[in-house]
C-alpha cells in the first residue's frame, strides 16, 4: 500500500478506536443511568438496556477491527514464531487470507441481514431491525480492509510485526 | 466422526496452529462447516450477533475498565503500603507483602496480568533492593497473581457463566472463588516463609498499629469497591452488569476526586486499554456462539460424556483427567478463549459425574490461572519476567515450590467441594 493509503488506514484505525472508546463510555453512562433511575428517580428507564446493547455491538466490532490492524488478537502464535522465515510467512499469508475471507463474508451476509430485517422493529427503541446488524457490516468492512493492508505489507516484504 | 465434525474441528485446529486469531479460527471453522452442510452461511453471523447482544456480557468490559481506572489512579501503591504494614514483619517480609497486596488487588481487578504488572512493578524493584533474588521476586509475583482471578470481581467467572449458557449464578460464582483464593494466598505465604528461611531473606520491622490504621484509611476507598460489587450482587440490589458499571463509575470518581491521581490523558489511556483488552475477548465469545451452536447441533457434549464414561466411571479419575487436560491446554493457550471453548465440552461431563457447575467454575479458573504462569505461553509469567528483567528460564529454575503449592490447592479445590461451595451455601 502506498504511503497515502497507509495514512488512510491509520486514520481509519484511530477513528475506529475513538468510536469504540466512545461506545464503552456510552454503555457505562446508559447503565449508570439505569441504576440511578431505579434507586434515585424511582422509575427505571426501559431504553438503557436496549441502547447499551447497540453500543456494545459497535464497541466490540470496531475494537476488534483495530485489533486486526494492530495484531493484538488472542491466538496461538508460538509455532509461527519458532519456525524459520519461509514457512512462517506462508502461515501468515494463509492466516491473513482466511481472516480476509471471513471479513468479506461478514460484510456480504450482514448486508443480507440488514436488508432482510429492516422492516422489523427493535423493541423499546423503535428503530428498524436491520440496525442490529450494522456493527457486523462496518466491522467486517474494516477487518477486510486492515487485512488487505497486512497482505500488501507481506507481499512487499515489510515485516509489520503484527503477525496475523 | 462425521465429515461435518472433521471439517469443524480440523479447520479450527489447523487455523489455530498457523497462528490465526482464535476468534477467526472459531468463525471460519463454523462458516466452512455450515457451507459444507448446505445451510445458509448467514446463520453464522446471526449467531455471532446474538452472541454479542447479551446484556450480561457488558460486565466484562466494565470490570476491566474499573480495574484499568483504579490502577492508573494509584491504587496499587496504597494497597502495597497497607499490605506492607500488615505482613511485612513476617519472615520473607516483602514476599509476604507481595502476596497480601495481590489478594487485596484481587478485590479491585480480576485480571492476573494487571496484578503482575501493577503489584510486580512496585514490589520486584523493592525486593531487589532489599537483597532478594530477582527470580524469587518474580516467582512470588507471578504465582500470587492467580489469587486476583479468584477473589471477586472476576470477569473470567462471568465469561464462564456465559459460556455455560448464562444459567449459573454469577453471585454464587463470585462467592465460590473467595475461599480458594484465600487458601491459595495462605499456601503461597507458607511456601514463601520456608524459602525465605532457607535463603535467609529478611523481615521488615512492624511499623506499629497507628501506621497500619493510617495506611488502611488511605487504601479504604479502593478496598470498599469489593464491598460494593460483592454486596450489590449478593443482595440482589444490582445485577452483575449493573454492579460492574457502578464499579467503573466509582473507580473514576475515586481516582479523580479522592486520590486525585488521574488527568485526561490517563483517562484516555485507561479507556483505550479497556477497549483493546476486551473487544477481542468479546469477539471470541461471539464467534464461539456460532461454534457452540454447531457443537450442540452435532451433540458433541453428550458424545464427550459417553467417551469419558468409556474411560472410567470413577469421578476421581475423570476430574483428574480433565484437570490434566486443562493444565496442558493452559500451558500454551490464553485463559479466556480456553474458558469459552472448553466449558461447553467439559461442563456436561463433570455435571454428569455429579459435580456442581459452581464448583467446576472455581476449578476451571484456578487451573487455567496456573496455565498463565507456565511457558511456552503464559501471559503472567511473561509480564513478571519483563518487570524483573530476567529470562523465562531463570524464573523457571526456582518456581517449582510455587507451582507445587498452586497445584496442591487445585487438587484440594477439586476434591473437597466444600472449599468452593460452603460459602455460597451460607448465602442461600
Amino acid at each position: 500500500m502506498s504511503p497515502a493509503l497507509t495514512r488512510v488506514s491509520s486514520a481509519l484505525a484511530t477513528l475506529a478506536l475513538w468510536l469504540s472508546a466512545a461506545g464503552l463510555i456510552g454503555m457505562t453512562l446508559a447503565v449508570a443511568w439505569q441504576v440511578f433511575g431505579r434507586y434515585v428517580l424511582n422509575s427505571t428507564p426501559t431504553w438503557t438496556e436496549a441502547l447499551s446493547i447497540q453500543l456494545m455491538g459497535w464497541f466490540i466490532l470496531l475494537g476488534a477491527a483495530v485489533g486486526v490492524r494492530e495484531g493484538y488478537h488472542l491466538g496461538f502464535d508460538i509455532l509461527r514464531i519458532a519456525l524459520p522465515g519461509r514457512p512462517a510467512r506462508l502461515m501468515a499469508l494463509v492466516s491473513h487470507l482466511v481472516v480476509l475471507a471471513f471479513g468479506l463474508a461478514m460484510v456480504w451476509y450482514s448486508w443480507d441481514l440488514v436488508v432482510g430485517t429492516w422492516t422489523a422493529t427493535i423493541p423499546i427503541l423503535g428503530w428498524p431491525g436491520g440496525i442490529d446488524f450494522l456493527p457486523l457490516l462496518g466491522g467486517g468492512a474494516l477487518i477486510s480492509f486492515f487485512t488487505l493492508e497486512h497482505l500488501y505489507n507481506l507481499a512487499a516484504g515489510h515485516d509489520d510485526g503484527t503477525g496475523a | 466422526m462425521s465429515p461435518e465434525l472433521i471439517i469443524l474441528f480440523g479447520s479450527f485446529v489447523a487455523l489455530l496452529l498457523i497462528g490465526t486469531p482464535i476468534a477467526f479460527c472459531l468463525g471460519a471453522a463454523s462458516l466452512a462447516t455450515v457451507v459444507y452442510m448446505g445451510i445458509p452461511p448467514l446463520v453464522v453471523f446471526q449467531r455471532l450477533n446474538s452472541g454479542i447482544s447479551v446484556f450480561s456480557l457488558m460486565a466484562i468490559p466494565f470490570f476491566i475498565y474499573a480495574g484499568d481506572l483504579m490502577i492508573r489512579g494509584g491504587i496499587a501503591e496504597r494497597l502495597v503500603r497497607f499490605a506492607g504494614s500488615l505482613v511485612g514483619h513476617m519472615r520473607g517480609g516483602l514476599g509476604q507483602v507481595n502476596i497480601a497486596a495481590s489478594t487485596l488487588f484481587g478485590g479491585i481487578s480480576g485480571s492476573a496480568v494487571a496484578d503482575a504488572s501493577a503489584i510486580g512493578g512496585l514490589m520486584i524493584p523493592q525486593m531487589q533492593k532489599r537483597g532478594y533474588d530477582t527470580s524469587f521476586a518474580v516467582n512470588v509475583t507471578v504465582s500470587s497473581a492467580i489469587i486476583a482471578l479468584l477473589i471477586p470481581p472476576s470477569h473470567n467467572m462471568i465469561i464462564y457463566s456465559l459460556s455455560a449458557g448464562g444459567s449459573i449464578s454469577i453471585a454464587d460464582l463470585f462467592t465460590a472463588g473467595i475461599v480458594p483464593g484465600l487458601l491459595l494466598a495462605a499456601t503461597l505465604m507458607l511456601v514463601t516463609w520456608f524459602v525465605a528461611r532457607k535463603r535467609g531473606y529478611p523481615a521488615e520491622p512492624f511499623p506499629g498499629w497507628a501506621r497500619v490504621a493510617t495506611y488502611a484509611v488511605s487504601a479504604f476507598p479502593g478496598i470498599i469497591l469489593i464491598g460494593i460489587i460483592f454486596g450489590g450482587v449478593r443482595s440482589g440490589v444490582f445485577t452483575a452488569t449493573e454492579s460492574s458499571c457502578i464499579a467503573a463509575v466509582y473507580a473514576l470518581l475515586i481516582t479523580v476526586l479522592v486520590y486525585r491521581g488521574m488527568n485526561l490523558a490517563e483517562f484516555k489511556d485507561a479507556t483505550f486499554a479497556a477497549v483493546r483488552t476486551t473487544a477481542m475477548v468479546l469477539l471470541v465469545i461471539g464467534c464461539a456462539a456460532a461454534f457452540g451452536w454447531l457443537l450442540a447441533f452435532f451433540q458433541v457434549p453428550s458424545a464427550m460424556v459417553a467417551f469419558m464414561r468409556s474411560i472410567s466411571n470413577d469421578p476421581i479419575v475423570i476430574f483428574l483427567l480433565i484437570n490434566l487436560l486443562l493444565l496442558f491446554l493452559g500451558t500454551f493457550m490464553d485463559m479466556s478463549p480456553l474458558i469459552i471453548i472448553t466449558t461447553p465440552i467439559f461442563l456436561p461431563v463433570v455435571t454428569a459425574f455429579g459435580m456442581d457447575p459452581v464448583h467446576f467454575g472455581a476449578i476451571l479458573i484456578l487451573n487455567l490461572g496456573i496455565g498463565l504462569c507456565t511457558p511456552p505461553v503464559g501471559a503472567v509469567l511473561f509480564v513478571g519476567c519483563a518487570v524483573g528483567r530476567i529470562s523465562i528460564w531463570e524464573a523457571m529454575r526456582t518456581i517449582w515450590p510455587f507451582y507445587g503449592a498452586s497445584i496442591a490447592v487445585l487438587m484440594l479445590v477439586t476434591y473437597v467441594p466444600a472449599i468452593s461451595l460452603w460459602l455460597p451455601s451460607m448465602f442461600r
